[in-house]
């Protein structure tokens, strides 16, 4: 398939070697984890400081070993660890939300998530940065 | 105090009207929505109150500076909420307009499958917009309005981008009235 676009948790990313199989996307493991940031390891899936273990039963749902290498399906990763996902054949564009522990829990501590964003002059302003303060944040649109 | 600009164009849109605020806060840009979903903003304006340790103790209050009288045009300052600011600014955690848990669980409900999916679609639909396909954002669109009615965030963004009564076939108007869909604002609430 050409031009697929992986729109990953706001991250754009544009693999080079992405197979889709009727609703599934496979990637090749280093498509995977520049796209996603998930990389496959003896323990599991990883990212960061969490490893998703692979049920034996859904490893060859998840796992190809092909003749030019192994290939991951992101898509069937996205059902184990209960992440949305939205896709436009047309276009071949798959966004992918944040993982079930993410969405679950959100705000339910009540604590202000963490943000990084610009402003108009491409400085980028965080929240913890002002840590100390009260502050009051305020969302606006033009629309 | 910070302000978000919770809009798909980003600065081409925010742009005229933070300059012609001469605003001194920090006025950011959220043009993917990121920061937006992690507050569940629903619609806009939503303001939040954060205290000193980082926590949220008044979420998604549908508050404008001014009031416009319907009838007469007349402007006035919305001296109710901004005496609520500042009595919270002087007392702190012993002001009487914070939120319980009850109200901010009203507030900020938890999401269920449905909700997250259509946020996929809208991210999705926002997507293919800014990139010259309009016309093919809607179907990503409309599913994120059926999965999230309440969310007129989604709506508002979706309209902006397109022609309302050509592309979803109702009106601002209509679409305000429609039970789905729930009170626009919550109530602001300030007893």
């Amino acid at each position: 398939m050409a031009g697929a676009t992986l729109l990953y948790q706001g991250t754009e990313y544009h693999p080079e070697g992405a197979r889709l199989d009727g609703d599934e996307l496979w990637l090749t493991l280093p498509d995977l984890t520049s796209a996603t940031g998930w990389e496959l390891k003896p323990e599991g899936v990883c990212k960061d400081e969490i490893c998703v273990p692979v049920p034996a039963a859904r490893r060859s749902a998840l796992i190809h070993e092909g003749a030019s290498g192994s290939e991951f399906d992101v898509t069937e990763f996205a059902r184990l660890i209960e992440q949305p996902f939205a896709h436009d054949e047309k276009h071949g564009v798959w966004d992918f939300g944040p993982p079930g522990w993410e969405w679950k829990t959100r705000l339910a501590s009540r604590e202000a998530p963490e943000f990084a964003l610009p402003d108009l002059t491409g400085h980028v302003h965080t929240l913890s940065r002002l840590r100390g303060n009260k502050i009051f944040l305020l969302f606006w649109a033009t629309w | 105090m910070i302000t978000i600009a919770a809009d798909a164009r980003g600065a081409a849109a925010a742009e005229p009207f933070i300059s012609a605020a001469h605003q001194r806060h920090p006025s950011l840009l959220d043009e993917k929505f990121t920061v937006a979903e992690l507050y569940d903003v629903r619609n806009v304006p939503a303001a939040f109150w954060i205290d000193e340790d980082g926590r949220i103790v008044r979420a998604g209050d549908p508050i404008y500076a001014q009031r416009r009288n319907r009838e007469t045009g007349e402007v006035t300052v919305n001296k109710e909420y901004l005496d609520a600011v500042r009595d919270w600014v002087a007392k702190g955690p012993r002001s009487d307009y914070l939120m319980g848990q009850e109200r901010l669980a009203a507030r900020l409900p938890a999401l269920d499958f449905d909700d997250v999916i259509a946020a996929a679609d809208f991210q999705l639909g926002t997507y293919l917009a800014m990139h010259g396909h309009a016309a093919d954002a809607l179907v990503h669109f409309k599913k994120a309005h059926a999965l999230r009615p309440e969310s007129w965030t989604y709506k508002r963004q979706a309209w902006s981008l397109g022609d309302i009564e050509r592309d979803y076939g109702t009106t601002f108007q209509e679409a305000v009235k429609d039970p789905a869909s729930g009170p626009f604002y919550p109530p602001l609430d300030l007893g």
